[in-house]
């Protein structure tokens, strides 16, 4: 009984440790969709801030620092993005496909110089009083900064969207413009600030991997996580809340492809290698049986987008 | 046209400095970035040194160049730009090169680590899994859980050849050793190599390696988690000034540049070229603080041992997963038998494909 416990508290925070980055993306994401804005460059953004938060951590010999660092990349790029669509009115999606290759590139170039260096981690809560816990100690202990600031993250995001003036003006900025326009503000502010806002999570979450997680630089070391990200907005329904389980639900896949291996379970690799996206496009269909009339709360404001593709 | 114009102009000006210099130019073509600490990173290195060491020869390279028909496109502008000899560096451009090398007649190709050849083309690659032989008799003397653990990108003959050759190491000295293999289907994924190592750890393993891009990332988690490591492609010690044991890595340098020099006096030979632990182009790498002055002296043994061809690392017997003989007692594997492995060998968990 212990072992099985132990067992499956190691997958549990193997999962939140894989889903840490993930989740901190979706919830940027969600913020910036849910004013009528969609990124996909939250990719590039994300390769941007890990090269720049490693960078600045080598460098200064302060992790934190790189964190920071990290949040102000994320953001800059995002502005390319903010630019194009905003300003010269282009199509986002197209712009966000040009803002996830670029960042790549950037981060490949600028990032060369750092490969290979050694830098200091942000720590962990062991030899504080959670390591103490009987049981749980083992399992919180290990936990790293970046995850608790993400998880705190979900009640503050959601907060502000649904309980303050200005949370309400930017999630009717997602449903109509015209609405925002009507009562007196200009819709571009909320979603110049939407973007921002994505491209700090984005640019923080690639701290989370280069800085906290890995503690290491590697090109394109994201691997596609940023997009998957992007997908499981749609998981979430921009839901500040559902983010959790979504981003938990990919990272419990990917630490459960991980643990069977190392259980010798005799599955193909192969075929474990596809969990990560098999569960959570089988949890997507799934839930989304009868939603089609509402669109599982998508922002009205986002259906523009794809009609102005065409 | 008159971009054109000025393009065409810039080239015959660099083409006519090129031929002032008189220098031999030598191209290298990299499937993934050459700052990967890792496997391109070993053949960058090997590129460095004989800018280094060769007076008369210029390189130039390519990175992230995939394994189909661009590196053709890269191979033609090299050879047109007066490239005389191409290190295609990765395993899948062999088909490729030798379609470029039957086109050019006159300029040498050395391809990393393939089993054919042209008259104009050779293979040059190391046996590292004899480094990686030894990495494992020292993580057999070290390992008190008797489980090693092993992060292994893709199942492809130089990946099992380390896996196998790590295990038999091991065993050789402690017969209890199984080793744990993840893939994770990926030469470079540093989160789920991170996470791969988290979940071999947690299920006994305490000392890792793997056969990934970059050693980096499973050394840093074992050091953090207290467990051992033997590192790969490049030395990582300083990520694990506790838990490093020893590392196989790669020494291209001074056999890239002996490739160069017959292919400028003319003693070129179509072959296949395979350096070792005598040749030093697969190495060990100095060992941690963890291994006892005793096991090393082992090991140091052992290294003799395969260098006067005493022992081998491929001798019979070898058994496979299930316990069938692969290999008998008083056979060898041939080369071509070790580079076209496919399968693990006893002691190994974890599913091939």
């Amino acid at each position: 009984m212990e072992y099985f416990a132990t067992e499956l508290l190691t997958l549990l925070f193997a999962a939140l440790r894989s889903a840490t980055p993930v989740l901190a993306v979706v919830l940027g994401e969600a913020m910036t969709q849910r004013s009528g804005v969609i990124n996909l460059g939250v990719e590039g953004q994300m390769l941007l801030g890990a090269m720049t938060g490693f960078a600045v951590a080598s460098v200064t010999g302060d992790p934190w620092l790189g964190v920071m660092a990290a949040c102000f990349a994320g953001i800059a790029l995002s502005m390319v993005h903010a630019i194009l669509v905003l300003g010269c009115g282009a199509n986002q999606i197209a712009s966000g496909v040009a803002v996830l290759i670029l960042g790549g590139g950037l981060s490949a170039y600028y990032g060369t110089p750092f490969v290979g260096d050694k830098i200091d981690t942000l720590g962990n809560l062991n030899h504080t009083f959670v390591s103490d816990i009987p049981l749980l100690g083992q399992f919180l202990g290990p936990i790293t900064p970046t995850v608790l600031i993400t998880l705190l993250a979900i009640p503050a995001i959601s907060i502000f969207l649904f309980r303050t003036r200005t949370g309400l003006r930017w999630r009717s900025t997602g449903e109509s413009q015209d609405i925002t326009r009507n009562l007196g503000h200009n819709p571009v502010h909320y979603q110049l600030a939407a973007i921002a806002f994505g491209g700090l999570m984005s640019g923080f979450a690639g701290a989370a991997l280069a800085v906290d997680y890995t503690a290491n630089w590697v090109e394109g070391m994201t691997a596609g996580r940023g997009l998957v990200a992007v997908g499981l907005v749609i998981v979430a329904r921009w839901n500040p809340w559902y983010a959790l389980p979504a981003a938990l639900l990919f990272g419990a896949s990917e630490a459960l492809n991980l643990k069977l291996q190392s259980w010798g379970v005799n599955i193909s690799p192969y075929l474990l290698a596809t969990l990560p996206y098999m569960i959570p496009l089988s949890v997507l269909m799934l839930s989304y049986r009868g939603l089609r009339a509402s669109g599982g709360g998508m922002p009205a404001g986002l259906s523009v987008v794809f009609q102005s593709a065409r | 046209m008159k971009k054109v114009i000025r393009t065409l102009l810039a080239t015959s000006i660099l083409a006519i400095s090129v031929q002032a210099a008189a220098e031999t130019k030598v191209g290298f073509i990299y499937v993934g970035p050459k700052s990967d600490y890792g496997y391109n990173y070993a053949q960058d290195q090997g590129r460095l040194y004989m800018e280094e060491h060769m007076d008369d020869v210029e390189t130039l390279y390519f990175e992230n160049i995939p394994e189909n028909a661009d590196v053709q496109r890269v191979m033609e502008r090299m050879v047109r730009s007066g490239v005389e000899v191409v290190f295609p560096t990765s395993y899948g451009y062999l088909d490729h090169a030798l379609k470029v090398a039957e086109k050019y007649p006159d300029v040498h190709f050395a391809h990393s680590g393939g089993l054919k050849t042209s008259d104009n083309l050779m293979t040059y690659f190391a046996e590292i899994d004899q480094a990686m032989y030894l990495a494992g008799v020292a993580a057999g003397l070290t390992t008190g859980t008797n489980q090693l653990g092993f992060i292994a990108a893709h199942p492809i003959p130089q990946v099992l050849r380390n896996i196998n050759a790590f295990t038999r190491g091991a065993q050789s000295v402690n017969p209890e050793v199984t080793t744990s293999v993840i893939w994770t289907s990926s030469w470079s994924d540093p989160t789920r190599e991170a996470e791969a190592a988290e979940a071999l750890i947690s299920g006994g393993a305490d000392v890792l390696t793997g056969h990934v891009d970059s050693p980096i990332n499973y050394v840093q988690v074992a050091e953090r988690r207290g467990v051992y490591s033997v590192g790969y492609h490049a030395d990582a010690s300083q990520f694990a000034p506790k838990g490093w044991l020893v590392g196989a890595i790669w020494n291209w340098g001074p056999m890239m540049v002996n490739i160069v020099n017959s292919a400028k006096d003319g003693s070129w030979k179509s072959e296949h070229l395979r350096g070792d632990l005598l040749t030093e182009a697969a190495k060990l790498s100095d060992f941690g603080s963890a291994v006892s002055e005793e096991d090393q002296q082992t090991v140091l043994d052992r290294r003799e041992a395969i260098m006067n061809e005493e022992l081998q690392v491929w001798a019979g017997p070898v058994f496979g997963q299930d316990g069938t003989v692969i290999v008998e007692e008083g056979d060898t594997m041939t080369l071509e038998e070790t580079e076209k492995m496919d399968f693990l060998v006893q002691g190994v968990q974890g599913r091939l494909k």
